[in-house]
């Protein structure tokens, strides 16, 4: 059989069968004319008996047409009837499509979010989210990193990792003079980027071949980003030197540029092999000065080994092996303070990574941004609800005609889906466009320093979107649909347009009841996240830096060695002190609120034998004299450092009140008494300073030491001026001391010091301002869906108002009976909302500061916000039916 | 016999088996054109079962489709213009199929509808 033929059986003849037909009615009706019929007769005869010929034809047809491609052609003239009966509608399907956008939009912006931390946290990496970090943990349960020669020892020995590397971030000064910038960096392992499976855009990556001995591997990689920012993607930068930390090192290569390092939120430009760390000045808390001895100094914490697992291992088989193996090396070779076990954990879960914090702040966006979906599909659900009552007519006359209550409820669902398909779209491109706001807001808010965050739309939002706006569409149009497809058929055909619908009625006020709640939540949660950020605005550091500005530097930078440094920061205090309008002046290493950690070093007090285990490391400072003063920090006990405590002078330190109390008793009894830093020489207390927030500020009390600048020279400083002047011109007046001291000096960064520490709001901003979105939409949502389902009830009232005010009821009574029953549904949904925030608002505590889950000015707000705009919704529908004409209103219907 | 072809369900499947069974058997006694596979019928059931026009030609067509019966046009005995369908070789085995089935479902009805009678009373 030939192909045509083949193909020709799979289809009908339509006028080989309307010929058959024929000759069927024509031998038929032959047969009757010679049974004695008048030909007419016969026709028609014939023709009866056939029965439809059209009918009988498409049955034929169907015999042919694939089942699919018959429910397709359904679907299709489902979806084409849907798109007339919209069009039709316009407000309504603008609504909805619009309610749906904001929905839709906001909840795919936050698992575009979510899914970037969760699955992909470090970009450029296939499955970064299963790397594995091991860190070591104190008895006191802090986590400590690791050093070079541990991390070795785990590296030859491990056999549940299929490779093993250490980074650690670093903030680097590129170039010498002027146009010297501070940026953020990577010491890593030479097996890094061969783990991570990252390759060289140009030139080579780090090898294993750069990790051999301290000092001899001067090289760099540098990122994409910083090739083509600051050498305008010179294609001959490989072989070139660039000047880091005054050192001069050569570029090996140019990673590729989707990679930005594995320091989540860093937008790290610098991968330096760990050998050469010693040489640019990075000592990672080691008391060793030689490059080979910091390498081998098993004190001086450095990272956090990770990698990902050998296939089938798993994290409590790497933690077993792991401690195995550290159990080992600690009988083998004793140390005094190492950490008594190591942790095995996934990657989100490093120490002190972005992702512990910005995790519990995304949940708490998906939650809210559940809610504002919930409430959108309330509003849809309301706004379906309202046309299907205005579509009885219709629905009863297809339902008169035949059509099945299926084909009804599938004709409404296809409508819907007709509505949120472009829903979904537009709410995708919605994610799409403000994701890149909200970035641009945070890198601008972090600036100078550069983050970066994997952050894009991709098809897997793109899925979820679609996904979240069908599921919409079954729950916003199911019921509704269910419902207009019972149609009481009789009282319709009757005209009797009353529907005495209690169900109905009691349907709309659920939707009403839940709008209400559920907004009620949402604007508890917003108002907690800005009371929440004013607080922390508002909140104590425990100084004072409205006048004070901060300038680093590091005169490394110009080639001074110590003694030089020495005298160029004793100079510029003196130059800044004695120009105008200079209140006081004083330097330090580093400033607080840094969010960071900085600086922790190991502490003897003398006269106290710590517990086994206990680990005494504090973070610490070197300040100048007169820093107390000048940032307003009381001291509570004793002086503080003076220009007499320099170099010359007895060890001296001041702690702070925590430090004090914990190991004294009392502020007081702290003047006289020694301790050490580090390995130095015993300190006596001078001085007892009040605490302040040190790295953040939700941060407990913490003990703190403070060093006499001159006793604890470092290179790099912060100069702090303070003066009555506006800040900014306090900021360029500090500039220009430094350059008439040393035009070629870098300045590293020069800033008032409120704008410097504010990176340790960041989140507690970012998180703010979103959840302020998300209430602010919700509530105009749920205002819109309110506004919307109590007009239409006192709309459906116009008769019964009309009767009333016949029988001489005041418009002012009407209006009242209204309210109370608008406002006795919105007290509903409050009481509802209220159980529901605070049994919810737990939930918030971990990303609040400064107020608590059941802040009373919050949920005091939120309730008037919410019951104000639910009488507002009933008002004014009400007083313009209370306005209308009684006769009108009863001829109404 | 009321055959209305709408939608092909489960519910109609035993109706559409015993139209096709029908047909099949019709032209088991030679090629025949759809008005006299129908007056066939008619006769053969002493009138009882009337195959409508609009049931019989997508039978037809389903037959056709699945190979049962081929459809040539050719001369009735008067002159007449008609599409005659005959039966396959696989039409027959079908037809075979078809008989064993209904012999049994009618012998279960029967069973049902007699069950005082043993089987084997007959």
């Amino acid at each position: 059989m030939s192909i045509w033929s083949w193909l020709n059986r799979r289809r009908l003849d339509e006028a080989d069968l309307q010929e058959e037909i024929q000759a069927h009615l024509k031998i038929a009706a032959d047969e009757r004319m010679s049974d004695g019929a008048d030909p007419q007769r016969a026709q028609l005869e014939s023709l009866k008996e056939f029965g439809n010929v059209t009918l009988t034809r498409e049955a034929a047809h169907r015999v042919w047409t694939p089942r699919w491609l018959d429910a397709l052609h359904d679907q299709v003239s489902d979806v084409r009837y849907a798109i007339r009966s919209l069009a039709k509608d316009p407000v309504f399907a603008l609504t909805v499509v619009g309610v749906l956008t904001l929905g839709i939009g906001l909840n795919a912006a936050v698992f575009t979010m979510l899914k970037s931390i969760a699955l992909s946290p470090v970009a450029g990496v296939t499955g970064s989210a299963n790397l594995s970090v091991i860190y070591g943990e104190t008895s006191t349960g802090r986590e400590v990193r690791l050093s070079y020669p541990d991390y070795q020892y785990l590296r030859d020995r491990d056999q549940a990792f299929s490779g093993l590397f250490g980074t650690a971030l670093v903030r680097a000064n590129l170039g010498r003079g002027r146009h010297a910038r501070q940026i953020f960096g990577e010491v890593v392992t030479g097996n890094y980027f061969q783990v991570l499976g990252i390759q060289a855009e140009h030139g080579r990556t780090l090898l294993p071949s750069d990790e051999i001995a301290p000092g001899r591997h001067p090289v760099i990689a540098i990122s994409d980003g910083l090739w083509r920012r600051d050498f305008g993607a010179d294609p001959s930068i490989v072989g070139k030197t660039l000047e880091i930390n005054n050192e001069r090192l050569t570029v090996v290569g140019v990673v590729a540029p989707a990679f930005h390092g594995t320091t989540v939120v860093y937008d790290v430009e610098l991968y330096v092999p760990v050998m050469t760390a010693p040489q640019l000045g990075f000592k990672f808390g080691s008391r060793e000065s030689t490059p080979s001895a910091i390498l081998g100094d098993r004190s001086a914490a450095l990272f956090y080994p990770q990698g990902f697992l050998r296939p089938g291992v798993s994290l409590a088989n790497a933690s077993a092996h792991t401690d195995a193996l550290w159990s080992t090396l600690s009988h083998d070779r004793p140390l005094t303070d190492v950490a008594p076990r190591l942790r095995v954990v996934p990657f989100l879960r490093t120490p002190g990574g972005a992702p512990t914090f910005a995790l519990p702040m995304l949940s708490v966006l998906t939650a809210m941004g559940l809610l504002v979906l919930l409430i959108a599909c309330a509003n849809i659900a309301g706004l379906v609800l309202v046309r299907g009552v205005s579509r009885r007519g219709e629905i009863a006359l297809r339902l008169a005609l035949g059509a099945s209550r299926t084909r009804i409820v599938r004709l409404l669902i296809v409508e819907n889906l007709v509505l949120a398909i472009p829903g979904a779209l537009l709410g995708v491109a919605l994610a799409r466009y403000s994701i890149p706001l909200l970035v641009e807001t945070a890198a601008r808010m972090a600036a100078p320093e550069r983050v970066f965050f994997n952050i894009g739309v991709d098809s897997l939002v793109i899925g979820f979107a679609a996904l979240v706006a069908c599921g919409c569409a079954l729950v916003f149009g199911f019921v509704p649909a269910l419902r207009s497809s019972r149609v009481d058929l009789v009282s319709v055909i009757n005209e009797d347009a009353s529907p005495r619908g209690a169900t109905r009625g009691r349907l709309r006020a659920a939707l009403v009841v839940a709008q209400v709640a559920v907004s009620l939540l949402l604007l508890v949660g917003a108002g907690l996240a800005t009371r929440s950020v004013e607080a922390a605005q508002r909140a104590n550091p425990g100084f004072d830096q409205s006048q004070v500005t901060a300038v680093g530097m590091d005169v490394k930078q110009n080639a001074y060695d110590e003694p030089h440094g020495r005298a160029f920061y004793r100079h510029l205090l003196e130059v800044v002190r004695a120009d105008a309008g200079i209140e006081s002046a004083t330097l330090a290493e580093n400033m607080p609120m840094g969010m960071l950690d900085t600086r922790v070093q190991r502490v003897a007090i003398e006269g106290y034998e710590p517990r086994r285990g206990e680990d005494l490391a504090f973070m610490s400072n070197a300040i100048g004299s007169d820093y107390f003063h000048t940032l307003r920090i009381p001291v509570v006990a004793g002086r503080e450092f003076e220009d007499r405590d320099d170099e010359t002078a007895a060890p001296v330190a001041v702690v702070n009140n925590t430090l004090a109390v914990r190991f004294w008793g009392s502020a007081g009894s702290a003047i006289g008494k020694r301790v050490k830093v580090a390995d130095g020489a015993w300190r006596n207390v001078i001085g007892v300073a009040a605490d302040v927030k040190y790295a953040r500020i939700n941060e407990p009390p913490r003990p703190y030491i403070y060093l006499p600048f001159p006793q604890a020279y470092r290179s790099s400083m912060t100069l702090h001026t303070r003066g009555a002047a506006p800040v900014d011109r306090l900021v360029d007046q500090a500039r220009a001391n430094v350059a008439a001291l040393d035009p070629d000096l870098p300045i590293l960064n020069a800033r008032p010091m409120a704008r410097a520490t504010r990176g340790a709001l960041l989140f507690f901003d970012l998180t703010a301002t979103m959840l302020f979105v998300f209430g602010v939409t919700g509530m105009a949502l749920a205002a819109l869906g309110t506004y919307g389902l109590v007009a239409y009830i006192v709309k459906q009232s116009t008769h019964e108002i009309g009767i009333r005010m016949a029988l001489g009821a005041s418009s002012r009574s009407i209006v009242m009976a209204f309210l109370t029953r608008g406002l006795r549904l919105g007290t509903l949904g409050v009481a509802i909302g209220i159980l529901a925030a605070l049994g919810g608002s737990r939930f918030l505590g971990s990303v609040l500061f400064g107020v608590t889950a059941t802040d009373a000015t919050s949920f005091t707000r939120a309730l008037a916000i919410v019951l104000g705009g639910v009488g507002l919704a009933t008002i004014v529908p009400a007083w313009r039916a209370a306005r209308i004409n009684p006769i009108a209103a009863l001829r109404h219907q | 016999m009321t055959l209305h072809s709408s939608r092909p369900d489960a519910r109609t499947d035993l109706l559409h088996g015993t139209l096709d069974m029908l047909i099949l058997r019709t032209l088991q006694w030679g090629p025949q054109h759809g008005y006299a596979i129908g007056q066939t019928i008619r006769a053969q059931s002493s009138d009882v079962l009337q195959v409508e026009a609009g049931s019989l030609y997508p039978a037809l067509q389903r037959l056709a489709k699945k190979g049962w019966v081929t459809a040539k046009w050719g001369q009735t005995g008067a002159n007449q213009r008609a599409k005659f369908y005959r039966l396959t070789p696989e039409g027959k085995k079908q037809l075979v199929r078809e008989e064993s089935r209904w012999a049994e479902l009618v012998n279960a009805i029967a069973r049902v509808m007699k069950p005082v009678a043993a089987p084997g009373e007959e």
